[in-house]
C-alpha cells in the first residue's frame, strides 16, 4: 500500500489547528492510512517576498519530511502550487532533480479526494447552502476548479452557490496583504460584497489562506460569515 | 512604506479609481473573451509564435528590414537610448514647427512630447484620450485608454480650462469637441508622429492600428511622417503581422479589429517617411533568458484590464509610462536604476495577467523573479525585514522550532487578534482570524435567495456562407451592407481587394487606400466581390499586394471617454459596403480554397 502523508501547512497549523483532523478523518474514510507532516513550511511567504535562500531553507525541511512518502496531500492549494511549480527551481543540479521528484508527489486535498478510487464510498450529506471561493492558485496554477465542484456535487442536500466574480482575487497574496494594505483591503471589500450578493453565510474554499483573509475582513467589519475549508465541509458532511 | 504604496494609497483615498475602472473593466474583460472566442481557433498560439520568432531573430530581421526600407524609400534609424531617440526625431523634424502626434507608448517612454516642446516645437496630442490627459498633466493611466481614470464631468471641467464652452458632459459632445480641435490643427502642420504596432521585415511595411482616424491624418496630411517604436516590434512577414492583428484588438478593446489597420509602404510623392527604432535597454532584455519573453508584448493592455491591483489603485500610481502587470515587469527592466524596484510587488500574484496575455508572457512569474532580484540588489527591504526573514528561515529550519512558533501564534491570535491592524493605523478594518471559530448550524441557511444567475451566453450560430457572416458582423459595427447603392454627392466610391467575413472588414490596396480623400468623404461606399471574402484577417495575406494597404473595420470611432463608443470621429460615420448577391457569383475563393 502506498505510504501517504497529510501535510498540515504552517499557517493552517497556527491559525486553524483543528483543520488537519478534518482532513485526516476524510482520508481514513477513504481507506488511506495517513501520517501527519507538521511543523514545516513550503517556503512561499519568503519566496513571494523575494527572499529565495530563506524560502529554500524552509522548503528543504518540508521535502525532507515528505521524502519517505509516495503521496503527500495538503489542504492548501497555495502550498501545493509553491511546492510543485516553484520550490524545485530553488535548488541546483541534481538537488533540483531530487526536489522535483518529491514535489511531484504533492496533491491538493480536494483534487486528491475527487480522484480517489474509493470516493464513491464516502457517504456525504449536509443540508444547507454555501458559496464557493475559487482561489487563484487553485483555479489558475493548479486548475482544480472542476475537481472541487465535482466533489461538492457529491454532498447530498448541499446547495453550492458560485460568486458572480469568482475569478477575482480576494486581496490576500501573502505579504501583499501587509505590504500594500490599502489595495488588499479594497479587493477584500469587493470580495465580501460578492459573497454577500450570493446570499450564503458559509464560504468554502480549497485555500484557507484566502478564507483567513476574507474572514479577517468580515470579523473586523461585523459581517456574519463562516469560512470552511473543503476538508471541514466534507468532515461535517460525512455520515 | 514603499513609494508605490504611498502613491497607491493616496490615489485610493483621493480619486477612488476603482469606482470608475472596476465596472468598466469587468465588462471589457467579458467582451474581450467573447470576441476572442469567435476568432480563429488557435489565434493566440499563432500570434505568440509570430512574436517569439521576432524576439529570437531581432538582429537578422533588422538587417532584412533595412534593405526592405531601402526599396520602399523609408528611412531606417536606430537609437540606443531615450536621449538618442529624442535627438534623432528632432533631427528628422528639421525645420518643422507644428507637429501632430498620435499615440505612441515608446514616445511616452522617451519623453518625446515634453522634449520637443522644450525645444520650442508646437506639439499637439491628436488622440482624444491623450489630448485630455495632456490637458490634465498627470499622464496616461492606461496604454490603450489614456483617460480611463477620468469620468465625463471631470473631462468637461478639464476641457473648459482650455477655453471650451460645453453645455453638458455628453461623451459624444466632448469627443467631437476634441476631434474638431485636432482636425483644425491638421489643416496646418508640418509633421506627423505615430507609433507602430509591427514593422514587416520582408516587405518594409509599417503596421499601425487606430480607431479615430488621427493616425490616418498624421500619415497622409503633413509632408513628413516619423514613426517611433521599440526595437522588438519588427516581425518576419505579413503573415506574422496579421497573426498579431487577430488578437490585438479583441484583447485590447473587445473589437474584432480596430477601425483602421494600416500597412504603410513607401511615402507618397513629395512626402517623407522615417521609422526610429528605440533600443533603450531592449537588447539587454533580449539577452536575458528570464525576461526575454516580455519583448513578445503587443501592448494590448489585457493584463491590466484584468488586474485587480491595477483596477483598485489605477494606472497613475505606477508613475511609469507602462502600468499594470506589464508595467510592473517592464519598468524596472527598462529603467534598471532602482526607481521602479517596488513595482513588481504591486501584485497579489493571482496570475490573472498571465492568463489574459494573448501572446503567452508568464507575467506573474517574471514578477517573482524581479522581486528576488530587487532584494538581492538591496533595492527593496530594509534591515528589519531582512532580519525577520532570516529569523523565520531559522524557525522553519527545524520542526520543533516551527511547532513552537505555531503555538505562540495561536496564543497570540487568541489574545491579540482583534487588536492587530496590519497597516498600523486605525483605518484597516481587518482583524486576525479566530483560531477556534464557533460554528452555528443556522448559518447554513442562506440569508437570501440565490441571485438570478447571469444569462448564459449561447455560442453564436455562425452562418454557413462567408457573405452571410460578413453581413452579420459588418452590421454589428454599424456598417450598411447592401446589394446596390445609388450614388450621392460627396461619396467616395472604392473597390475592395478583399473582405474579412468574421470581422466585417474591407481591404483597400494601392490608390484605393489613399487616406486624404477617404477621410474627406461625406460617405464611403466600398464595393466588395463576395468571391474575395476570406474568413479571418490572417487569410488576407495573398490580397495585400506590395504597396500601401488599409483594412477598414467599421467607421472611425473613439471610446476614450468612459469607454462609451462614439462613431464618426475623423472621417465619415457612414460606411456602406456593396456586396453583390451571392447566387450570381461563382464561389471560387474562400479561406478553405
Amino acid at each position: 500500500m502506498a505510504r501517504i502523508a497529510l501535510f498540515d501547512p504552517c499557517y493552517l497549523g497556527a491559525i486553524r489547528s483543528r483543520d488537519a483532523e478534518h482532513a485526516l478523518r476524510i482520508l481514513r474514510a477513504l481507506g488511506d492510512e495517513p501520517e501527519l507532516i507538521d511543523g514545516r513550511c513550503c517556503g512561499q511567504p519568503a519566496f513571494n517576498s523575494g527572499f529565495r535562500p530563506e524560502a529554500r531553507d524552509a522548503g528543504r525541511q518540508l521535502l525532507k519530511a515528505a521524502q519517505p512518502y509516495d503521496v503527500v496531500v495538503a489542504a492548501s492549494g497555495s502550498c501545493v502550487s509553491m511546492v510543485t511549480h516553484y520550490l524545485p527551481a530553488l535548488f541546483e543540479g541534481r538537488r533540483a532533480e531530487g526536489a522535483g521528484r518529491i514535489a511531484g508527489r504533492f496533491h491538493e486535498f480536494a483534487s486528491y479526494v475527487a480522484h480517489h478510487p474509493n470516493v464513491e464510498r464516502l457517504g456525504l450529506r449536509l443540508e444547507g447552502t454555501v458559496a464557493l471561493h475559487d482561489s487563484c492558485h487553485g483555479r489558475r496554477e493548479l486548475g482544480i476548479t472542476g475537481d472541487v465542484l465535482a466533489l461538492l456535487g457529491r454532498v447530498q442536500g448541499l446547495e453550492v452557490r458560485r460568486l458572480a466574480f469568482e475569478d477575482e482575487c480576494c486581496g490576500f497574496g501573502g505579504s501583499f496583504a501587509v505590504k500594500l494594505p490599502e489595495i488588499s483591503v479594497a479587493l477584500m471589500t469587493a470580495k465580501l460584497a460578492d459573497v454577500a450578493a450570493s446570499g450564503a453565510r458559509v464560504l468554502v474554499s480549497a485555500d484557507f489562506s484566502c478564507l483567513a483573509h476574507i474572514e479577517s475582513g468580515a470579523r473586523g467589519m461585523g459581517v456574519t460569515l463562516e469560512t470552511w475549508t473543503i476538508a471541514e465541509l466534507l468532515s461535517r458532511a460525512l455520515e | 512604506m514603499s513609494a508605490y504604496r504611498e502613491r497607491a494609497a493616496r490615489e485610493i483615498r483621493e480619486q477612488r479609481p476603482g469606482a470608475t475602472v472596476t465596472p468598466i473593466m469587468r465588462g471589457l474583460v467579458a467582451d474581450s473573451a467573447r470576441m476572442l472566442a469567435r476568432g480563429r481557433p488557435g489565434a493566440a498560439e499563432r500570434a505568440a509564435a509570430a512574436r517569439a520568432h521576432a524576439v529570437a531573430n531581432l538582429e537578422s530581421l533588422h538587417a532584412q528590414l533595412r534593405e526592405s526600407f531601402g526599396r520602399q524609400r523609408v528611412g531606417y534609424h536606430r537609437a540606443a537610448t531615450a536621449e538618442e531617440a529624442v535627438a534623432t526625431v528632432r533631427r528628422l523634424l528639421g525645420d518643422a514647427r507644428r507637429v501632430a502626434k498620435s499615440k505612441t507608448m515608446v514616445g511616452e517612454e522617451v519623453g518625446l512630447t515634453h522634449a520637443l516642446r522644450a525645444a520650442g516645437l508646437d506639439v499637439l496630442e491628436t488622440d482624444i484620450g491623450e489630448y485630455i490627459v495632456d490637458v490634465e498633466g498627470r499622464g496616461p493611466s492606461h496604454i490603450t485608454a489614456p483617460a480611463l481614470h477620468l469620468d465625463r464631468s471631470r473631462i468637461r471641467t478639464l476641457l473648459a480650462r482650455t477655453g471650451a464652452d460645453l453645455p453638458d458632459d455628453d461623451p459624444v459632445r466632448l469627443s467631437r469637441y476634441v476631434r474638431d480641435v485636432v482636425g483644425a490643427y491638421f489643416q496646418d502642420c508640418d509633421a506627423g508622429i505615430t507609433g507602430a504596432n509591427a514593422v514587416v521585415a520582408s516587405s518594409g511595411r509599417v503596421m499601425v492600428v487606430e480607431n479615430e482616424g488621427n493616425v490616418s491624418l498624421g500619415v497622409s496630411h503633413p509632408r513628413l511622417h516619423v514613426a517611433i517604436t521599440g526595437l522588438e516590434k519588427v516581425v518576419a512577414d505579413e503573415a506574422a503581422a496579421l497573426a498579431i492583428l487577430e488578437v490585438l484588438a479583441p484583447s485590447a478593446t473587445a473589437q474584432p479589429l480596430t477601425s483602421f489597420s494600416h500597412f504603410l509602404a513607401g511615402p507618397m510623392p513629395g512626402q517623407e517617411r522615417h521609422v526610429v527604432f528605440v533600443d533603450n535597454g531592449r537588447s539587454a532584455i533580449a539577452a536575458d533568458a528570464r525576461y526575454r519573453d516580455v519583448l513578445k508584448c503587443i501592448r494590448c493592455g489585457a493584463c491590466m484590464n484584468g488586474c485587480p491591483v491595477y483596477r483598485a489603485a489605477g494606472g497613475l500610481s505606477y508613475q511609469s509610462p507602462y502600468m499594470g502587470p506589464i508595467g510592473a515587469v517592464i519598468s524596472p527592466l527598462l529603467w534598471p536604476d532602482g526607481r521602479f524596484a517596488d513595482l513588481p510587488f504591486a501584485s497579489s500574484l493571482c496570475g490573472r495577467c498571465t492568463e489574459a496575455c494573448p501572446v503567452g508572457i508568464p507575467l506573474h512569474r517574471m514578477l517573482l523573479d524581479l522581486r528576488a532580484g530587487a532584494v538581492e540588489r538591496h533595492e527593496v527591504a530594509g534591515r528589519a525585514e531582512r532580519l525577520a526573514w532570516r529569523t523565520w528561515a531559522i524557525a522553519f529550519g527545524g520542526a520543533t522550532r516551527a511547532r513552537a512558533v505555531s503555538a505562540a501564534a495561536r496564543i497570540g491570535l487568541r489574545s491579540g487578534g482583534r487588536l492587530f491592524r496590519p497597516n498600523g493605523t486605525g483605518d484597516d478594518p481587518r482583524t486576525l482570524p479566530d483560531p477556534a471559530p464557533t460554528r452555528d448550524p443556522a448559518n447554513l441557511r442562506p440569508a437570501a435567495a440565490a441571485p438570478p444567475s447571469q444569462p448564459v451566453v449561447q455560442p453564436e450560430s455562425v452562418p454557413d456562407s462567408l457573405a452571410e457572416l460578413f453581413r452579420v458582423r459588418a452590421a454589428a459595427l454599424g456598417v450598411e451592407v447592401v446589394e446596390k447603392c445609388p450614388a450621392r454627392k460627396g461619396d467616395r466610391l472604392l473597390t475592395a481587394a478583399a473582405g474579412v467575413a468574421s470581422t466585417g472588414s474591407a481591404l483597400l490596396t494601392g490608390e484605393q487606400a489613399a487616406r486624404r480623400p477617404l477621410l474627406a468623404a461625406k460617405r464611403v461606399v466600398v464595393e466588395l466581390d463576395p468571391a474575395n471574402l476570406v474568413r479571418y484577417p490572417g487569410d488576407l495575406e495573398p490580397y495585400l499586394g506590395e504597396g500601401d494597404a488599409l483594412i477598414l473595420t467599421g467607421a472611425s470611432r473613439t471610446a476614450d471617454i468612459e469607454k462609451q463608443i462614439v462613431r464618426g470621429i475623423h472621417g465619415s460615420e457612414e460606411l456602406v459596403v456593396v456586396l453583390r448577391g451571392e447566387e450570381a457569383m461563382p464561389r471560387l475563393l474562400s479561406s478553405e480554397a
